[in-house]
């Protein structure tokens, strides 16, 4: 903001206060006091509105799913397998069992991974090995999924197994989830203040009790976030599974064969040319809604009550 | 809520031609929110119909495959063929009932189904286009079987406001015209001489045609190939060709839309698309001169009128085909499995449910929009069946039938 000139009218010149120091700018040249106000009224209200904005979109979504998707929701979508064009009923329980069991096979394999590499990059990483690691973690979270899935097809599928089968999705859904997590613990990690650290070791506690005992439990809300997002994020991959997993309309809880996942069954219901299918599709997207949600639920409930106060 | 296992023809009209109807209905009338059963459907809007099966169409050599089987595999999955996944999970869901096998269809598109069997990743295959000679040689286990499964039509569909409830008819000059970018404005003379006494606006055509790889996709071209040497030339034959004009859609649905959102657009979808959307059809002309009106018993007809001069591995084209009351544009769907089962059980449950399949279930076909696979062609699939041979040289097919 440029100076008042000296030129200007009285009627502006009697709005003019003295500018009030201000600890953040003070060689900045400071406008006068109303348009300074009049600054801080537009960027709050861009900001606000922006908020307003993003919670508004995300509230249209949700609304549209769940008044698209209600009508398809009663007890036999939840328990029943998918019927056929023209048969009453039906559900998509063998997608609900699918996609809680790869998501739960894709944890205990990617979790792990997610935290250890986490733990050596902010605890241990220096020197160029711990480039090249975050390279390429930084490399797998910009993949898109549908390479995941051409990739863990090409080796599980075509090779190892033989045949489309849930744990090639659980894998792919795995490689999905590990850069969220370390990407995100890390950052939390790197968050403990290091006097925690020097004080655990200078008590004369060895390193890894020091992360066992005072760094991970300190980050534990950042490490279930990191958990949660990637759970959110793999719960609602499509592309990696229809690859891997392919998906069934029979119930099977059979790592090694085919295996039903809520995405690839939205997808099935919203392509065929069916009103009632679409009502479906809609129904399952809503249920995908519920079951991610209710995951981050229980998993902030149960790890609160495991790893004491917050 | 009521039983899922209820079926809906419980709600129906009586006679298959009620399909339309019922179809429609079938929110408001058979959705979740149930209202009774027998609450009788308000008149059905003038939508092209689905004519009833014809009736001789109940095979010979159904209800030989009735119950489980003893050493038959209880799983077997298969992928492929968007086309016909709505009939296929009517099939299985029923045949699960029958013999308790459960066989799992994934709609992966005829592209993933051919190279899903060829890499042998699945127990059965299903295309729209029947495999080359190339992609046959490929395959990790040797000969692959095509047995034809049912029969779709693809269909010109068109939004030309003006016309309100009345039928264009095109032959093959004017559809393959229309899609090489020649004719460009509806009231092209070559479109009105197909269509005598009909008032045709004087606005651009919007051609749409898929995106994607599709069968669908494979059965138009093949007519506009069979009938014009310049489309073959220019366009060629395939699951996707290098369109001259026109915008492009992603599957069924997506041509069926983009020809609902723009008015003086043309497409081809496969016929239940058109149906189910409300869009107009065309008739198209065939080889004996008639305008035929896309329905399932045209469709059937042309199977019956290509059936003397189809190939004994039954990879065969049915467009343009001989016979009044062909429709033209019409289509095989295929089942691919090898004719090496190195599974016992795994054959035993393949051919059964191939059996079946062509046999009983062909029943089903009607009331979900897909035509019968005629007599002769099931004679010719039982030879096919009867082949595939399982460890040891064996017949897989466990049943034994009289004289064979």
């Amino acid at each position: 903001m440029s100076r008042p000139a000296a030129s200007a009218p009285p009627m502006r010149a009697a709005f003019v206060q003295p500018p009030r120091p201000s600890p953040f700018n003070r060689n900045a040249s400071s406008g006068s006091a109303r348009s300074r106000y009049l600054v801080d009224g537009v960027m709050r209200g861009l900001i606000v509105s922006a908020a307003a904005a993003g919670v508004f979109l995300l509230l249209v979504i949700l609304l549209y799913v769940v008044v698209r998707g209600l009508p398809a929701l009663n007890l036999d979508f939840f328990t029943q397998r998918p019927l056929p064009y023209g048969e009453v009923g039906g559900g998509v329980a063998p997608a609900l069992l699918g996609t809680l069991e790869m998501l739960t096979v894709a944890s205990l394999l990617g979790v792990p991974i997610g935290i250890g590499t986490a733990i050596y990059l902010s605890e241990y990483g220096r020197g160029p090995f711990a480039s090249i690691v975050r390279f390429v973690v930084d490399l797998i979270a910009g993949l898109p999924s549908i390479v995941v899935g051409v990739f863990v097809w090409a080796l599980m599928v075509r090779h190892v197994v033989g045949n489309y089968n849930g744990l090639a999705g659980s894998v792919a859904l795995a490689i999905i989830m590990i850069p969220i997590v370390t990407r995100t613990v890390e950052e939390m990690l790197r968050l403990v203040p290091d006097t925690y650290r020097e004080a655990a070791l200078g008590l004369g506690l060895p390193r890894w009790k020091t992360i066992m005992a005072v760094v991970l439990p300190t980050a534990r809300a950042g490490l279930i976030t990191g958990v949660v997002l990637s759970m959110a994020r793999a719960g609602g991959e499509t592309a990696p599974l229809l690859l891997t997993a392919l998906g069934n309309q029979f119930f099977s809880a059979d790592l090694l064969a085919p295996m039903a996942a809520l995405p690839v069954q939205i997808y099935n219901y919203a392509v065929a040319p069916y009103d009632d299918w679409h009502t479906k599709a809609w129904g399952s997207a809503l249920v995908l809604i519920l079951v991610i949600s209710l995951l981050s639920l229980a998993t902030r409930l149960s790890t609160r009550n495991t790893l004491g106060e917050r | 809520m009521e039983s899922p296992n209820r079926r809906l023809k419980g709600c129906r009209l009586n006679g298959a031609s009620a399909f339309a109807t019922a179809a429609l209905l079938l929110v408001s009338a058979c959705g979740p929110a149930a209202a009774p059963a027998n609450t009788a459907p308000p008149a059905a809007p003038a939508l092209p119909s689905i004519a009833p099966p014809p009736s001789s169409l109940v095979a010979a050599g159904s209800g030989i495959v009735k119950e489980g089987f003893p050493g038959e595999a209880k799983a077997l999955n298969g992928a492929g063929a968007t086309f016909p996944a709505v009939l296929y999970s009517k099939w299985f869901n029923e045949y699960e009932k029958v013999t308790g096998v459960k066989v799992n269809y994934q709609s992966i598109g005829s592209g993933g189904g051919i190279k899903s069997i060829s890499d042998a990743t699945i127990d059965f295959g299903a295309t729209d286009s029947p495999m080359t000679d190339e992609q046959l040689k490929a395959a990790k286990n040797g000969p692959i079987l095509h047995i034809p499964a049912a029969l779709g039509a693809v269909v010109p569909t068109y939004n030309i406001p003006e016309l309100g409830g009345q039928q264009l008819r095109f032959s093959a000059g004017s559809l393959t015209g229309i899609f090489l970018g020649q004719i460009t404005k509806w009231n092209d003379p070559k479109i009105a001489e197909d269509n005598p006494g009909m008032t045709l606006p004087n606005k651009e055509i919007v051609t749409v045609h898929r995106s994607d790889g599709s069968g669908t996709t494979y059965i138009w071209v093949d007519y506009l190939s069979s009938v014009s040497k310049e489309w073959k030339d220019k366009a060629g034959l395939g699951t996707s060709v290098n369109w001259p004009v026109g915008l492009g859609a992603k599957g069924n649905e997506g041509v069926a839309g983009e020809v609902k959102q723009n008015p003086y657009a043309i497409g081809y979808v496969e016929l239940i698309y058109a149906i189910q959307n409300k869009l107009g059809v065309g008739l198209v002309k065939n080889k004996a001169g008639q305008y035929i009106e896309p329905n399932l018993a045209a469709v059937t007809a042309a199977a019956a009128g290509a059936a003397k001069n189809v190939a004994p591995d039954l990879r065969v084209s049915i467009v343009n085909a001989d016979g009044d009351a062909s429709y033209p544009i019409s289509g095989f769907t295929w089942l691919l499995a090898y004719q090496n089962q190195n599974d016992k059980a795994k054959g035993r449950a393949i051919t059964r449910a191939l059996w079946w399949a062509t046999h009983d279930a062909q029943r089903f076909n009607a009331e979900l929009g897909y035509a019968a696979v005629p007599d002769d062609i099931v004679r010719r699939s039982e030879e096919l069946i009867l082949s595939i041979t399982t460890a040891g040289g064996q017949r897989a097919f466990p049943h034994q039938l009289p004289g064979r």
